[in-house]
């Protein structure tokens, strides 16, 4: 048995040696950044490579009690946050090697790594705060890591505060449920959810929900995104907006359908309000941004919104639908948005710096309106099957309540238009200014943007079948 | 796979054009080249298999997502070939008349090779998915076409043009997305006859995707998009977006809505013709009004779509026949006259008409085949548009008496405003000295007009070379929607 432990632990085990190596290269090689940036890309694809091996071979099993689960969903989800990470530690290594604190900024990720993908195999109450302490805490540092610019600073300060807000929300809602059930791990809290739920369950489980939505980001808990994002260093807000946020949503999913299925009445319709407002707003604060990381950032409020969606259609006939469009819509954001979000690492978080881009730089233009296009959820880009699959969702679901939220759904869709069509139509039919034809960025983050645009543009045929495929299994 | 491979053929030329260097003159000529080949196939096609297009060869069925039963089935029918073979051979066209496109050529084409991608993907679709997907890949570069190489007003033009279509669209997935799950596939061929759904549940699906569709066409009141992204095209632009685009919403009437949601559409019908005559009726006065030349023909084109939705509406084969040949035949006529309002436009430098008159001194050639294309329009027997259009009526005339009587009237207001437009433009005194040095039509242009005002003439004067591939296939839908 404590072999198995061993494989099931692999990606975590990758991660725990690397964050070591990548700090310990910081303590000893000072001058030599390229050092601990190599080591962190190698270390980010073999945790990659280790969740692929276990997914393929079928991997599966509970460890420790039953507080760690290994099966394809967390598998899943773990492939996602190893593969932004990789990407986020290609943007990183040249930036934060010249600011000399790269060691420093690289072991953050790895952490986050660590805990976002702790996170997805947690099936104890307990663990999961810790897993997204673990995930969060580093994070602030991230947003405030850049001290060339003040905005890095605020950013970090009010991501911190409402965090720590939300950390204790979210402990409060946990002992509640605890203290209902008499147990941490969601096999047991499931029979406190059944039949008669009693008033403090009820209200347990509404500040947990609270507690995950500020740090989903969802309105109206949503104040801090704009300002982190803005004040973020590029990588971290990409991959911030992408990974541990994929590892939230999968184990929230986790949560509800393990712990409490049979209160599925009340959550999903607490979802389908959440899923509402947040839509609305991210994507009516989106189209007043002049500055595209704020814009990015009021995006993935929007974007939220609509994963929330697809937790809203957890009903009637909607239920494997609903799961399958949660795994295909994290993959699909992850690819677009850290796609975006790289690219104002080349060219600039200023819509004017877009003007002329197709001229002055063809090949990220071309990447960029991909990205944008996909957001919007243009067939055939991943975008649109993360929609398409929670409308299908929605309509199985048989309830009124969710045919609501879908049409809110298109209406956003069709609202968004404007926005990201805004740097698309920049980048083409406005002159170049001195600005687009300075070029910035390293190899690594072009090298990241043109992987995504492909990804992004054959998401259909490369990742929807893995989807699907591990959608079918379901959670163990 | 022949299908499949001349729906990717442009794909790799679109790849091309963006790899070769920046020569114009190789640029033209590869593009040229490029464009024949899907061509070529369609003629290959219609010559091998013209009297069987259900053969194995043309179609392919794979299922993609196997929960869903989406695939990716294309094919081709009776219904959709003609629209098939006009895309392959308006691209053509569409890249002789490019001359007016200078900057960015190699972006331009390859941006014209994925809108044919699209197109020639809709018209063999034979799953809803595929269909929407296909439908969707016309627009970015549509978008491009119209935003980056039209006039000064080519911005505000596109984005309308995007947001409303996109908008139609959406709507159009959404009634798909209904249509599949409560029939449990997105194969054309299964869904047919309704796919087990009740008349309401048919009604309520068909609703949204009629609406989508009209969007796309457009159908006055839906069309305020069209004038502006008409008049601000480059030439080229033009050929397709009124040779081939409209037809994207008609044939989805045609090879969707009617087979598929037989029961569903038949409440609109009536509605559907009243849109019909309303666009007839409709662009023949605004045509009239317009003191651009493109303009003219911009509402010239919205009028005749009419008589696709009348044939559609009238539910019989002598209708129907006459929507499917319409679209074809709408779509030379239309190319024929953008291409000569822009010949016209470049050797004068007005298209006010106004400042035009008595060209037809100058280029005979030009004057005489605008008045063929402006004869075409009114429907003078001999030429392609008076079969369907004169079929359209007689089929809708049985079903909805008032609807065809008013569309007759149509006719007459039509040839007023064209013979009106012709005695201005290219007969009377020439209206300025200038106009003495001005050429006729280039042998290029030559080369893109001519060959659509044959082809005019011809299905003008055979036009069983047409029907007898759409006849079946017609008939086929008749028997589905039990009309006679």
């Amino acid at each position: 048995v404590t072999g198995q432990a061993f494989i099931a632990l692999l990606p975590e085990l990758i991660s725990t040696g690397f964050l070591i190596l990548v700090l310990m290269a910081g303590v000893f090689s000072d001058s030599n950044a390229g050092v601990a940036a190599g080591l962190a890309a190698i270390g980010t694809l073999a945790m990659f490579g280790s969740a692929a091996v276990l997914l393929a071979t079928g991997f599966s099993g509970s460890y420790f009690g039953g507080g760690f689960v290994v099966d394809d969903f967390a598998l899943y989800f773990k492939l996602i946050v190893a593969g932004s990470a990789f990407f986020a530690v290609l943007a990183a290594a040249r930036w934060s090697g010249r600011t000399g604190d790269a060691p420093e900024y690289l072991t953050l990720i790895i952490s986050v790594v660590l805990g976002s993908m702790l996170l997805v195999s947690m099936r104890d109450l307990f663990g999961i705060f810790l897993a997204i302490e673990l995930a969060t805490i580093p994070s602030y540092a991230m947003v405030a890591f850049d001290r060339s610019r003040r905005e890095s600073a605020e950013g970090g300060m009010k991501y911190l505060i409402t965090g720590v807000i939300a950390s204790s929300v979210l402990l409060y809602g946990i002992v509640l449920i605890y203290g209902v059930s008499g147990s941490a791990l969601l096999q047991d809290v499931a029979g406190a959810f059944s039949g008669a739920i009693t008033p403090v369950a009820v209200l347990g489980l509404v500040l947990m929900i609270s507690g995950f939505a500020f740090k989903l980001s969802a309105a109206p808990f949503h104040f801090w995104t704009p300002d982190a994002y803005q004040g973020a260093p590029t990588s971290a807000a990409a991959f911030l907006s992408v990974g541990p946020k994929a590892a939230t949503f999968a184990v929230l999913l986790r949560i509800l359908l393990e712990g409490m299925p049979d209160a599925a009445p009340t959550w999903t319709a607490v979802m389908a309000f959440l899923a509402i407002i947040t839509m609305f707003v991210g994507n009516l604060f989106a189209l007043r941004q002049r500055n595209v990381r704020r814009m990015l950032a009021y995006s993935s409020v929007a974007h939220s919104g609509y994963i929330l969606a697809a937790f809203a259609a957890i009903q009637g006939g909607g239920v494997a639908f609903a799961v399958q469009a949660v795994l295909i819509y994290s993959a699909a954001y992850a690819v677009m948005n850290m796609g975006a979000f790289l690219v104002i690492d080349l060219v600039g978080e200023d819509t004017k710096s877009y003007n002329g881009l197709v001229r002055t730089n063809p090949g990220v233009a071309a990447s960029m309106a991909l990205f944008m296009a996909a957001l919007v959820g243009i067939p055939p880009l991943s975008g649109f099957f993360g929609k398409l699959w929670i409308i299908i969702a929605g309509a199985q679901s048989g309830s009124v309540l969710v045919y609501i939220v879908v049409g809110a759904l298109v209406v956003n869709t069709v609202i968004s238009v404007p926005y990201y069509f805004g740097i698309i139509r920049n980048m083409i039919f406005e002159e170049p200014t001195t600005d687009t034809a300075r070029t910035k960025g390293s190899g690594g983050v072009r090298f990241s943007v043109y992987v995504l645009a492909v990804l992004t543009t054959l998401f259909g045929l490369l990742i929807i079948p893995l989807s699907v495929l591990v959608g079918a299994s379901g959670l163990a | 796979v022949i299908t499949t491979i001349t729906i990717l053929i442009p794909l790799l030329g679109a790849i091309v054009m963006l790899l070769l260097p920046d020569e114009e003159r190789l640029l033209r000529y590869a593009a040229l080249g490029i464009s024949a080949v899907p061509l070529a196939l369609a003629l290959y096609i219609y010559f091998a298999f013209g009297d069987d297009l259900g053969v194995a060869a043309l179609s392919q069925d794979v299922i993609w997502i196997q929960s869903l039963n989406i695939g990716y089935r294309v094919g081709l029918g009776g219904l959709g070939f003609g629209m098939f073979f006009l895309s392959t051979f308006l691209t053509v066209i569409a890249v002789l008349a490019s001359s007016d496109v200078q900057r960015n050529l190699k972006q331009y084409f390859a941006a014209i090779f994925v809108a044919e991608v699209g197109m020639l993907g809709v018209f063999a679709a034979q799953d809803l998915i595929m269909f929407y997907i296909f439908f969707e890949v016309t627009l970015i570069p549509m978008y491009l076409l119209v935003g980056v190489w039209g006039d000064e007003n080519r911005r505000q033009a596109a984005i309308k043009f995007f947001i409303y279509t996109f908008l139609g669209s959406t709507v159009m997935l959404a009634g798909f997305l209904a249509f599949g799950i409560l029939a449990d596939t997105y194969s054309m061929d299964a869904l047919g006859g309704g796919g087990g759904l009740s008349r309401t549940a048919q009604v309520a699906v068909a609703a949204p995707i009629l609406f989508g569709l009209l969007v796309k066409v457009p159908a006055v009141p839906l069309h305020s998009w069209l004038l502006d992204v008409y008049v601000s095209s480059p030439t080229s632009t033009n050929v397709l977006l009124s040779g081939v685009l409209p037809k994207l919403g008609t044939y989805g009437l045609i090879a969707v809505v009617l087979p598929l949601l037989p029961q569903g559409v038949e409440p609109f019908l009536p509605y559907v013709a009243a849109f019909g005559v309303i666009n007839i009726i409709y662009g023949a006065f605004v045509a009239f009004l317009q003191p651009d030349l493109k303009a003219l023909v911009a509402y010239s084109s919205i009028g005749t779509l009419g008589f696709i939705l009348l044939g559609v509406a009238s539910g019989n084969a002598v209708g129907l026949n006459g929507a499917v040949f319409q679209q074809v035949a709408h779509g030379l006529y239309s190319a024929l006259l953008f291409i000569l309002v822009g010949v016209i436009a470049a050797r004068t430098g007005t298209r006010r008409i106004e400042d035009l008159g008595g060209l037809a001194a100058r280029m005979p050639w030009a004057g005489g085949l605008l008045a063929l294309g402006a004869l075409a329009a009114m429907g003078l027997p001999g030429l392609a548009v008076f079969i369907s259009e004169f079929m359209s009526i007689m089929g809708v005339y049985e079903t909805f008496p008032v609807q065809g009587a008013l569309a007759a009237l149509g006719i007459i207001f039509s040839a007023m405003y064209l013979l009106y437009m012709l005695a201005r433009v290219i007969f009377g005194p020439i209206e300025r000295p200038a106009y003495e040095e001005i050429g006729d039509a280039g042998p290029v242009e030559m080369a893109s007009v001519v060959p659509l005002a044959v082809l005019l003439v011809v299905l003008g004067v055979f036009p069983a070379l047409l029907m007898s591939i759409q006849r079946p296939a017609v008939d086929a839908v008749i028997t589905v929607i039990g009309g006679s």
